[in-house]
C-alpha cells in the first residue's frame, strides 16, 4: 500500500480515538451523581444507643434547616444541652480567604435564624444556653485538620506530647473574641485534632481545592454526639471519608474535668494535604 | 475542576500519576497503530479478494493469456496481474525466435516464478500485521505494569498515611485499574483482528495459487 494511505488511515485512526475519549468522558461527567453538601446538616451517632428509644428527640442538631438529608434516625439528645437555635454563631474563618473562591457561591445560607425553639426555655436549657454561649465565645475560629500524617504515630500522640508540627495551631488566640482559649481547651482540641488527624486519609494531590468545615459536639465522656457540617466540600467521596474518620475515632479523650463541662463544640477545617 | 470523581475516563486519565501518564500514552499509541493497520488491511484485504475472484472467473472464461493481459492492464496494482506478468516475463525471456509453441522444460520455471510471486504477494498482505501481534502480546502486559506500579503507588500511600480506610486505598487502585482495561481495550481489537487477517490471508494465498493453477492449465494447452 502507498505512503499517503497510511496516513490517511492514521489521521482517521487518531480522529477515532479521540472521538471514543471524548464520548466516555462527557456522559459521565453529565449524568455523574451529584449531591449538593453546601448546606449545613447534622449526623447523628448516638441514636441507637440502648434505652434512649424512647426519649423525645431533642431540637439540637437535625432539627435545624429544613434541606436537610438527615442520614440517621433523630438523635435523642443528651439530657442538658440543648441547643437553641439563635445561639447557632458561625465564626468567620479566617483562614479561608485563600480558597473562598471555588466555593463562593455555594456559601451556607445562615440556617440558624430561620428556626426558634417553640416552648419556653426553662432554667435548665438556659443554663445549657449560657454554657453555650461561653464555649462559642471561647471558638475563634476552624482549627485546621490536614490528611498529611505528623509525626509520630497519632495513636500515641492522642496524650498530648509533642502535637500539631508545622500546620494548624490555635487560631486566632487573643485576637477576635475578648477571651483567649484558655489552656486546658486548647490542649484538648489539639489532642482530638491529632486524633482525627491520625484517622482521617484523603489523598490530597488531585484535590487541591477541597476544604470542609465541621464543627464536633462531643460529650463529657468523649463520644462524638453531633457532627455539623458548616460547609460541605461539594465533593460527596471527600465529605463522607471526613465522617468516617470521625465515626472511626468515635470515643475520643473525654473532656477534661478541669473544664467542667457537659459537652464542647469543637470546630475544625478538613483541608487535603499540603494545602495549609 | 476535572477530578476523577466527576470526569470519567479523562478524569481518571488527568488525575493519575506519571507513570500512569507514561503507559497510557503508549497503549493510546499502540491503539492508534494498530487501527491505522486494522482499516488500512481492511481495505487491501477485501479489494485484493474481489480482484481475485474477478481474476478466476475471467480465467475460466477466456483461455487465452494475451487476453488476460489486455483485460488487466489497466491495474497494475492486482496481484493477480502480477503472476500473469512475471510468467509472461519468465515465458519471454524462454522463447526464442519466436517459436509459437511452449517448450516443455519452460513449464517448471514458470511454475517457479509464479511462486515466487505468490510469495512476494503474500508478504506483502502479511506486512505490519505482526505490529496486530505484537499490539495484542504487549498491551495487556503494559496495562498489567502501569496497574501494578499504581497499586504499589497505593500501598505506599497506605504505608505513608498509616491508614487502610479506603478512601486511601480506593483512588490510586481505580487510577491502577484503568491501565489494564486500557491494555485489553487495546490488545482485543488487535487479536481479533489479527486472526481475522490471518484467515483472509490465507483465503487469498490460495487463491492465488488456484490461479497460478489455471494459468499453467491455460499455458499447457
Amino acid at each position: 500500500m502507498r505512503e499517503e494511505t497510511w496516513f490517511k488511515w492514521l489521521i482517521i485512526s487518531t480522529i477515532l480515538h479521540f472521538c471514543l475519549i471524548g464520548a466516555l468522558s462527557i456522559p459521565v461527567k453529565k449524568f455523574s451523581r451529584k449531591i449538593d453538601l453546601s448546606s449545613s446538616y447534622s449526623v447523628s451517632l448516638v441514636g441507637d444507643m440502648g434505652g434512649s428509644h424512647g426519649a423525645p428527640p431533642g431540637p439540637a442538631g437535625i432539627s435545624e434547616g429544613k434541606n436537610l438529608p438527615a442520614k440517621e434516625p433523630p438523635k435523642p439528645a443528651p439530657a442538658k444541652v440543648k441547643k437553641p437555635a439563635p445561639t447557632r454563631v458561625k465564626p468567620v474563618p479566617v483562614k479561608q480567604e485563600k480558597e473562598v473562591v471555588s466555593l463562593s457561591k455555594k456559601k451556607t445560607p445562615p440556617v440558624k435564624e430561620t428556626k426558634k425553639t417553640k416552648e419556653t426555655p426553662t432554667k435548665d436549657e438556659l443554663d445549657a444556653l449560657n454554657r453555650r454561649l461561653r464555649e462559642i465565645k471561647k471558638r475563634t475560629d476552624y482549627l485546621d485538620v490536614t490528611s498529611k500524617r505528623q509525626t509520630g504515630s497519632p495513636g500515641k500522640t492522642g496524650a498530648g506530647v509533642g502535637t500539631g508540627s508545622g500546620s494548624g495551631g490555635l487560631p486566632g488566640i487573643g485576637e477576635g473574641s475578648g477571651k483567649p482559649i484558655d489552656l486546658v481547651t486548647q490542649k484538648y482540641w489539639m489532642d482530638v485534632r491529632e486524633k482525627i488527624m491520625g484517622a482521617w486519609g484523603f489523598p490530597g494531590a488531585a484535590f487541591k481545592k477541597l476544604e470542609a468545615l465541621v464543627t464536633i459536639k462531643i460529650r463529657k465522656d468523649g463520644r462524638i454526639v453531633d457532627i455539623n457540617i458548616d460547609k460541605g466540600s461539594d465533593n460527596k467521596v471527600y465529605d463522607e471519608s471526613i465522617l468516617r474518620a470521625l465515626r472511626a475515632v468515635d470515643p475520643l479523650p473525654p473532656i477534661p474535668s478541669s473544664l467542667n463541662l457537659d459537652s464542647i463544640e469543637l470546630p475544625f477545617r478538613f483541608v487535603p494535604e499540603g494545602t495549609t | 475542576m476535572l477530578n476523577m470523581y466527576s470526569g470519567g475516563v479523562l478524569g481518571l486519565i488527568t488525575s493519575s500519576g506519571p507513570m500512569a501518564k507514561t503507559v497510557m500514552g503508549i497503549l493510546l499509541i499502540f491503539s492508534i497503530m494498530s487501527w491505522t493497520i486494522i482499516l488500512a488491511k481492511l481495505i487491501q484485504f477485501s479489494r485484493t479478494e474481489r480482484e481475485g475472484e474477478g481474476f478466476i472467473q475471467a480465467v475460466k472464461e477466456n483461455g487465452s493469456f494475451k487476453k488476460l493481459i489486455a483485460a488487466y492492464r489497466e491495474s497494475p496494482d492486482n496481484p493477480f496481474y502480477k503472476l500473469i506478468l512475471s510468467s509472461y516475463k519468465e515465458i519471454a525471456s524462454k522463447q526464442k525466435d519466436n517459436n509459437p509453441r511452449l517448450e516443455p522444460e519452460t513449464l517448471p520455471l514458470v511454475e517457479n516464478a509464479m511462486k515466487i510471486t505468490i510469495s512476494e504477494e503474500s508478504e506483502r498482505l502479511e506486512r505490519r500485521l505482526s505490529f496486530l501481534a505484537t499490539t495484542a502480546n504487549t498491551a495487556p502486559f503494559i496495562g498489567l505494569f502501569g496497574t501494578v506500579w499504581g497499586i504499589m503507588d497505593s500501598f505506599r500511600e497506605i504505608g505513608v498515611r498509616g491508614s487502610t480506610s479506603l478512601a486511601v486505598v480506593a483512588p490510586g487502585i481505580s487510577e491502577a485499574l484503568i491501565a489494564t482495561a486500557m491494555g485489553l481495550a487495546t490488545a482485543i481489537p488487535a487479536v481479533l483482528a489479527y486472526n481475522y487477517f490471518s484467515g483472509r490471508h490465507r483465503r487469498i494465498l490460495s487463491k492465488m495459487e488456484n490461479a497460478s493453477m489455471y494459468l499453467l492449465n491455460i499455458l499447457e494447452k
